[in-house]
């Protein structure tokens, strides 16, 4: 066990050596000027200079790949070019906002994975049915249909923001604000889902496939024959064994929805983090880009980790 | 009556796999059921339990009644409370049977509903530290103990019926004996009934009451043990009896054969283009089953069977020349690192320190359990693993024959690609002939050549594996018990097949068995072998007669035979 | 007859569904993937007007004579800028899944084939690629690059590989462990003879599954990347840029935005259902 943390945390930060490298080595080759951006179009030649001097942008690649990590070890990502604020102050303002998104967008996924995976009867073959087609469409797709049809035709639910700041479905949940939960919710609702559809199916596809696989299994007809009613052979005997799969699958996902999120969330103005990078893109602003990507790196990393002890949980015969 | 199936018919995806069986068993005995693969034996029990594979589209007709419970018709609860209250069965597989993800002791108190009881149970069935035991997962157990816990399961409703499917085939002989042994104490101290099913008449004659012998979804013949035995009333019972290879099998005759399977049953007995006693009215009409305390379905009198048909074998026994050995092992060592679950890598020493000669045309087989090294010291000289230690010389080329032949030709390509691959130095119009010459050897017609492995039966994808060894004649001829996937029948023929390649190639043979009465038939020399060594080595008959090693007599104990 | 001494199922599925193995359905379906193909390749041919240049009167609806599927905000045709969408976002997405078979597929079959040290650092390899988060990867090279189709097919390649290489070096790992290789190597066959006899043909309907199931994925990340500014440029038609840049009107002319949104989707449906027929015919012939 901590053999296994000792390794993961170790491929942890190569991962993330990597990452940050690899946005440093190619800020050095991309065409906009971040000094330009940051200070204004009609900044002198002297204090652009002056600037680029004092943001150490004229030092070797190496030494300021070295300042950049020794700085982020003590908590500093730099300052963003484009808001003039810590990339870290940044990142605390625009995180819950994703973290909430994805959590109940993964939620979702989890839940509609499920049924998927489960449902028997027409209404099953429906739902699947209608998961399938709409895993196929790109995610702005389904954000437009959403929009047009929950806010324009039936206003049943906003089209953009999400009705607060920092965590707010947690924070209303606790001190039981039931007014902004439920607004907060009402936003949530569309970006979740468009979010959690493809996901949903990936889920849904693997654990029915290995529902089916474990459900013809020899030791599931041990359990039938020892008289087991029908809910105790599944709940004991199919769910558990066939769980793997599709838990491994669901970790995949979360790391793609957390990279997912950046189309959803410029689509519905969500503050987030991946709208934030939407807008430090184009204005070149890397410490933004490269703070972004240690963090989304980081979740993923760590989602990967978590799944893969809670399968070694669920069947003993995998070794961490 | 505890059970009883009556005209039961049964047809999974179209196909019948039960044609009108009548059956019941009684308190307290013990009823075997035997028959070859597809024989509808497991499907039956399948039947009783009321657990036919639903996907299957299962269509059932006539009466399945266990204590009086209708297990066709009645409500899925009812079947259940059968299942839970009356009924304990025991699968093949014992690995794949148990549920890998939940400890042994939750797997019983399934059952039971009592911890203590669990404990008293497994040490009821010979699991030493039971109380320790039932915090392990299956795949922490052997194989022997795995087949252990799953009787405890059986047993642990006091069940009044179990049904055994193959409890012993995953299993070594001596383990076999226990399990058996075990199966017998269990119905005598609760004595509740054993429906136990198998392909081997021996493994019935060692533990059965009454042995009912199965066909093509019939019963062929139903009577109490001793009696079916010495004197069979159906000729499928009698080929099935006269092929069997026993220790006393005559090793200078070709092997005992049933008649192959022919093409289509049509109507009438199921048995009558393979019956050496088949007349016209036989194609016709369905012999029902008659006769009161022993049953047969057969319209001719057993009396007119005619004698045995092997012929004096023409392979040359005892043909092994003299001179120097074409396989020559000295002191061969072999470590494997292992990973044993959460442990550190260990070292398990699959052979340690084997010597080994086998002279220019001789025959040798070398038996013992899984796990004795037999299979590793084949493919140290096949040239396949590198051993650690020691030495090997090895003159003249060898070639292997696999268990499962299906599995060591390549799926997508023909069996004549697979051939011409041997011979690729040669020219074209020499490939194609010896190709064809390699075919008619082995007895299959030349238009094979074009046909995949899939499409073709076991047996034949055996033959096809020989061919291929054989097209270019090897020194030595290496076979990794290349019938123990196969049906008795089958088995025999491949074997003589094996002997004819032998007496004609002039090969020598080394020929990997578990089962000693194979390695005399297949070997002038046994080699026996145990936890990576050689106990014991002997002449064929020498070594069956008058076994030295401690070892070899526990294995020769264990051994079913069949004494009349 | 009856079938009632069976399994009761009300919990979950039943072992297996029955497939509907429709063959003619399945050939129409892959079919399907080489009209599109047709259709990306011919697109110059095809669409009536010009992509860029403004030919009617600003927003027609669909159905409008001339403008089958409708003019944009400045009047431009939307069927023939879709179409020439379709050949960019199909041709990429064609390409970036060659590019992943081929060079994963080169790796995963030397590792699967040489095993050892080879096996090893290769394998690290890829595993230290799959430990990054592709799209954002993705996202983080495109960005750095600046936008532009080219930057955009760099990036995505760059992190697509390794999931083939993985896929590809299991399937020949699991070919190499059968017996029917030893037997081979036995039978005299050299190294060279075995991989391209032996090893390869096993391989290959398990490539051509994946890659065909993945275009769907490709052409969704594409529109993705360029909805949100990362790949053509304007005024190019591209059909998540295209969406991208009509949203405002959303509300006021719906078919604006949505047009290259539907024609999105019919890609990655048509790549999807191409691929499951695929490997029904593929592993019914197994």
């Amino acid at each position: 066990m901590i053999g296994f943390l000792t390794r993961r945390t170790g491929a942890a930060i190569i991962v993330l050596l990597v990452l940050t490298g690899a946005v440093f080595v190619l800020q050095q080759y991309s065409p906009g000027d971040p000094v330009k951006a940051y200070l204004g179009a009609n900044a002198s030649p002297a204090a652009v200079a002056a600037e680029r001097v004092s943001l150490h942008l004229d030092d070797p690649l190496l030494s300021r790949y070295w300042h950049y990590l020794t700085q982020a070890i003590r908590g500093d990502l730099g300052i963003s070019f484009r808001t003039h604020r810590p990339v870290v102050t940044d990142l605390g303002a625009f995180l819950p906002a994703t973290v909430e998104l994805v959590v109940v967008a993964f939620l979702f996924a989890l839940l509609l994975g499920a049924l998927f995976a489960t449902i028997r009867t027409l209404a099953g073959t429906l739902v699947r049915g209608i998961l399938l087609v709409g895993a196929t469409a790109p995610p702005f797709l389904l954000a437009l249909g959403g929009i047009i049809l929950f806010y324009a035709h039936l206003g049943w639910l906003p089209a953009t923001g999400r009705g607060g700041d920092g965590f707010l479905l947690a924070h209303s949940l606790v001190t039981g604000d039931w007014a902004v939960f439920g607004a907060g919710l009402q936003h949530v609702v569309l970006p979740a889902f468009v979010l959690a559809v493809a996901p949903a199916v990936s889920i849904g596809r693997i654990l029915r496939a290995s529902l089916q696989q474990t459900l013809g299994a020899d030791h599931v007809r041990t359990a039938r024959a020892k008289g087991l009613t029908e809910a105790a052979v599944f709940g004991r005997h199919v769910l558990r064994n066939s769980i793997g799969p599709g838990l491994s699958m669901a970790g995949l996902q979360l790391g793609f929805m957390f990279a997912g999120v950046v189309v959803v969330e410029q689509i519905f103005s969500w503050p987030g983090i991946g709208n934030y990078l939407a807008e430090s893109i184009p204005a070149a602003d890397y410490p933004a880009i490269a703070g972004v990507t240690v963090v989304l790196g980081a979740v993923y990393i760590v989602t990967n980790t978590v799944v893969d002890m809670i399968q070694a949980l669920a069947d003993p015969r995998i070794a961490l | 009556m505890i059970a009883s199936v009556d005209d039961l018919h049964v047809t999974l995806r179209g196909n019948p796999v039960l044609r009108g069986v009548s059956l019941s068993v009684r308190p307290g005995e013990i009823l075997g059921l035997v028959g070859e693969s597809g024989s509808g034996k497991s499907m039956l029990a399948l039947s009783l339990l009321g657990l036919l594979p639903p996907d299957a589209h299962p269509q059932v007709t006539g009466t399945v009644e266990v204590a009086g419970v209708d297990m066709v018709h009645g409500s899925a609860a009812a079947h259940r409370a059968v299942r839970r209250r009356e009924l304990g069965v025991i699968f093949q597989d014992p690995m794949t049977s148990l549920n890998p993800t939940m400890r042994i002791g939750r797997q019983i108190t399934e059952v039971t509903r009592d911890r203590a009881q669990a404990v008293q149970l497994l040490e009821h069935v010979g699991v030493a530290d039971a109380a320790l035991r039932l915090r392990v997962y299956p795949h922490e157990l052997s194989g022997g103990l795995r087949q252990r816990v799953m009787t405890a399961i059986a047993v642990a409703g006091r069940p009044s019926l179990i049904i055994a499917d193959e409890p012993t085939t995953a299993l070594d002989v001596t383990v076999q004996a226990q399990v058996l042994k075990l199966l017998r104490d269990l119905r005598d101290e609760y004595g509740c009934s054993v429906l136990f099913i198998t392909h081997d008449l021996a493994v019935a004659a060692q533990i059965t009451d009454r042995i009912g012998v199965m066909y093509a979804g019939r019963l062929a013949e139903l009577g109490p043990t001793r009696d079916l035995l010495t004197a069979p009333a159906h000729p499928y019972t009698a080929g099935l009896l006269r092929s069997r290879l026993s220790l006393s099998t005559p090793r200078d005759r070709d092997l005992p054969t049933l008649q192959a399977e022919a093409g289509s049953r049509g109507s009438g007995c199921a048995y009558h283009p393979r019956c050496p006693l088949a007349v016209d009215r036989c194609a016709e009409e369905q012999p029902p089953l008659t006769g009161s305390d022993h049953q047969k379905s057969c319209w001719r009198d057993i009396s007119d069977m005619p004698a045995g048909n092997s012929a004096p074998d023409p392979g040359g026994h005892g043909a092994a020349a003299e001179g120097e050995p074409v396989v020559k092992l000295r002191d061969i060592r072999c470590d494997f690192k292992v990973r044993n679950g959460w442990r550190r890598a260990g070292t398990l020493k699959a052979l340690d320190g084997v010597d080994l000669d086998v002279a220019p045309g001789e025959a040798v087989s070398i038996v013992g359990e899984s796990g004795s090294g037999k299979s590793t010291l084949l493919r140290v000289i096949a040239g396949l693993i590198k051993p650690t230690a020691g030495t090997r010389e090895v003159t003249g080329g060898t070639q292997m024959v696999f268990q499962d032949a299906g599995s060591s030709l390549t799926p997508w390509l023909t069996i004549g690609e697979l051939l011409r691959e041997r011979v690729l130095k040669l020219g074209r119009a020499e490939q194609d002939d010896r190709i064809e010459k390699a075919l008619t050897a082995i007895g299959l017609p030349i238009t094979v050549a074009t046909a995949r492995p899939r499409q073709l039966s076991g047996g034949q994808r055996q033959r096809v594996a020989l061919a291929r060894a054989t097209i270019v004649p090897p020194a030595v001829l290496l076979c990794d018990e290349p019938t123990s996937a196969l049906d008795a029948s089958l088995a025999a023929s491949v074997l003589n097949l094996i002997r004819k390649l032998r007496g004609d190639l002039g090969m020598a043979v080394v020929f990997v068995t578990h089962d000693l009465a194979v390695a005399r038939l297949m070997g002038d020399r046994i080699v026996v072998m145990t936890g990576g060594r050689v106990v014991e080595t002997g002449a064929a008959d020498d070594l069956v007669s008058r076994p030295q090693a401690e070892y070899t007599r526990t294995l020769l104990a264990a051994v079913p035979e069949i004494t009349s | 007859m009856s079938d009632a001494a069976v399994v009761p199922r009300r919990f979950g599925v039943r072992a297996r569904t029955p497939a509907v193995h429709n063959k003619n359905l399945n050939w129409v379906l892959i079919g399907l993937l080489g009209l599109i193909t047709l259709i990306a390749l011919t697109a110059r041919w095809l669409a009536p007007d010009d992509p860029i240049q403004p030919v009617g009167d600003f927003n027609l609806p669909p159905g409008s004579p001339g403008h089958l599927l409708g003019t944009d905000l400045i009047g431009r045709d939307l069927l023939s800028r879709t179409l020439w969408g379709i050949q960019a976002s199909w041709l990429s997405a064609l390409a970036v899944v060659l590019v992943g078979l081929l060079a994963g597929g080169l790796i995963g079959l030397v590792a699967g084939a040489a095993g050892g040290w080879v096996d090893n650092v290769l394998m690290r390899l890829t595993d230290l690629f799959l430990a990054l988060p592709g799209v954002l990867v993705a996202i983080a090279i495109v960005a750095a690059l600046g936008p532009g189709l080219e930057h955009t097919l760099i990036g995505i390649s760059i992190v697509w590989w390794p999931y083939y290489a993985r896929i590809i070096r299991g399937e020949v790992r699991a070919l190499a462990a059968r017996p029917h290789v030893e037997a081979a190597r036995l039978a005299g066959a050299g190294k060279g003879r075995i991989l391209r006899r032996h090893l390869l043909p096993g391989a290959v309907p398990t490539a051509i599954v994946t890659a065909s199931l993945d275009i769907g994925n490709v052409v969704l990340l594409l529109a993705g990347l360029s909805f949100i500014g990362l790949g053509q440029l304007a005024p190019a038609p591209e059909l998540g840029a295209d969406t991208a840049r009509a949203l405002s009107q959303l509300l006021a002319q719906w078919w604006v935005p949505v047009v290259p949104g539907l024609a999105v989707m019919l890609l990655s449906l048509i790549a999807n259902l191409g691929g499951d027929a695929l490997r029904e015919l593929l592993d019914g012939r197994r």
